[in-house]
């Protein structure tokens, strides 16, 4: 009979995704199901990830939950979801091999800690990478196998697109259980080599409409979002599919600013109106514009998201000289932190031309830093128990 | 037999016009056909207008034109298009009686001066109030009566809206040839003796999108603005007739507010995407949102064109107040032009608990002036020489 283990723990990594066709607005709240399916590029962790640690003990007396070495609140209602989603799964699968993680662990308390490699002040990554690593180290610990993005999903809507690398599509699904408004993957991360992203991080500014309020609002006042997932969503997906599957920038980087754009027409088309882009947004939006207006075809493609962070797509022999072009308009406030992060970039001198027909009156200070990134893998499993941010005693482990 | 006169002016005035229900892109762009029926509230001339005086002469060498003192070029594509459509309206009309205007005046050249009594860089009331003046002059100087607004339209689409007061439609029509595109008056000046108008100008910024570039763009690249001219828009012009009809602010100032920002919604949707709003229209939707929800109902109802400028509905006896709302959040810069102009406004003193709910960081300097109106009457004609 093997031995109750006193404590099992498990650590994680996940992706933040970038949607390339919006998800904005919910046909059914408490299972978070969608009016339309979206499509995301995953985004490598050795830029942006979340990591966390789950324990299992049957000495723990009630769960836990610690957020970047803070403690927070475990009752969390989309926590509590994904909680007792995996237990539910574990549940049904139990009655397997001998090998079935802590037969009693069902009833055992759970602590669980995660940690970003990224600020989280920036806005980036929002709840998605977040909830894919929780459940992805939950089943883990409860040896779930099998379709995990549903449970994700309710944590989360984005969340289901972290569960795999690549090119991922949330299909909406029409059963209302929800059983079919999965995740799956389009195309891996190796698909498409030169694909590059650029993050540029906007300054702080004051508190915008969460996104879950602000997409209820939407559902229910806005005519323009109706007729998008109706009508118009569908064919984007299919198409989008197809531009990356050909590795077409120029279809693929269209379609991605036209989706953004259309998202945020719908925020517009809200009542009382959203307004995530800020007068930095516009510009950088302006900026790309004239950018592709001077090489004379689709070179960098913008998608923004509900806030003002914006997120280039590029192949990779263009990211030096639009980085030195963000450079010009944007110029980094002095003894700011590294202006340039992520994967190198080399340097680029811009042509006069370029200069006068592209850079406009320069916005100092505007940008707070770059991410370069590009597309990765799903989540992982990490192997080395020096990575867990829980000790034996299932506490956060001091900071190094 | 009566003697060629040798001159032959008429000087007419022309209001501007504010769409509450948006005309924005075009199914023909010779005939200036929109895709969607368009309603707007005519503008006060105390306030606003524009003043037109045309003349023709056998001594005339050449068709001339003036704007703001300033000579311009004639030959402006939809200058020439009214005045073709004029004459040939003339041509057709000619064997009435004895006092057609100079039967051979269809022959002379023709000089047009036009001003308006508000600063044009200010971006108001565009090209709706100069061409549908334009249009009543020479009207009335070649003697053509009847339906106008369709000759206006073809100047400047909303220019035939402004050929009426008070509430104004202008029917899309169906006909390819245009015929039935033309404006009616849905209400009077009069009908709606409580009814405000209070025009933000936004300080001067760089150039934006011209509307007719702009919304060609649109018709071209937006799927949104398909969607709302053939599904959304014939019941919104159905449901704000009743609102006009029934006095009802609450529905008035709601669609108003939504009509306008579905409208830069599709400007949004269009690629490239086109930006009206800056940083201060939003600011002042924001104000109007917490103004309204201060007081639990629509009291305040923004719209905006093609650019920065706030074009807010309100009744009478909210005026006072929200006049002082916005000067508190957007504080006049020193040493500025009045900051009130137009109709009086009465003084008002905020409570404390509107002043925190509502008026939040001032922005100074971010509105050059206030221009408080109500609806008005369409043309007006003087036949004396200016």
């Amino acid at each position: 009979m093997s031995e109750d283990k006193t404590l099992t723990m498990v650590t994680c990594t996940a992706p933040a995704n970038m949607a390339v066709i919006k998800y904005w607005g919910k046909r059914d709240s408490d299972l978070i199901l969608p009016i339309n399916s979206s499509l995301s590029v995953t985004l490598h962790q050795d830029q942006l990830k979340t990591t966390t640690t789950a324990a299992i003990s049957r000495d723990f007396k009630e769960d836990r939950l610690w957020l970047n070495g803070e403690e927070a609140d475990v009752g969390h209602p989309r926590l509590q979801s994904c909680l007792r989603e995996v237990r539910r799964l574990a549940r049904k699968r139990r009655g397997g091999g001998d090998e079935d993680a802590a037969p009693l662990g069902l009833a055992y308390k759970v602590h669980i800690a995660t940690e970003n490699n990224f600020p989280t002040a920036a806005g980036l990554a929002s709840s998605a990478a977040g909830y894919a690593c929780l459940v992805y180290a939950l089943a883990r610990l409860y040896g779930v196998e099998g379709e995990l993005s549903e449970v994700a999903r309710q944590g989360s809507g984005s969340a289901c697109r972290s569960m795999f690398g690549g090119f991922v599509q949330w299909h909406k699904g029409e059963r209302p259980d929800g059983k079919d408004s999965v995740a799956q993957q389009v195309a891996p991360e190796t698909h498409w080599p030169e694909l590059r992203i650029l993050v540029l991080v906007v300054s702080a500014e004051k508190k915008q409409v969460g996104s879950t309020a602000g997409m209820q609002t939407s559902v229910d006042t806005s005519p323009l979002l109706k007729h998008r997932a109706e009508a118009l969503v569908p064919e984007r997906i299919a198409h989008m599919v197809q531009h990356i599957r050909e590795r077409d920038f120029e279809g693929f980087g269209q379609l991605t600013m036209r989706d953004s754009n259309q998202f945020h027409a719908t925020c517009l088309d809200t009542f009382p109106p959203i307004f995530y882009l800020n007068d930095v947004s516009r510009r950088i939006i302006a900026l790309a514009h004239r950018y592709n207006a001077h090489h004379g075809c689709t070179k960098v493609a913008y998608t923004f998201d509900a806030g003002p962070n914006a997120v280039i797509f590029a192949l990779a022999d263009t990211v030096a000289e639009f980085v030195e072009v963000v450079r010009r308009s944007f110029p980094p406030a002095p003894n700011g932190d590294r202006f340039l992060q992520g994967l190198p970039v080399g340097s680029a001198s811009l042509a006069e031309e370029l200069l006068s027909a592209v850079v406009l009156e320069p916005v100092p200070g505007a940008l707070q830093y770059i991410l370069h990134t590009k597309p990765g893998p799903g989540p992982q499993l990490l192997d080395d128990p020096g990575q867990h941010l829980l000790g034996a005693d299932g506490l956060p482990r001091g900071s190094a």
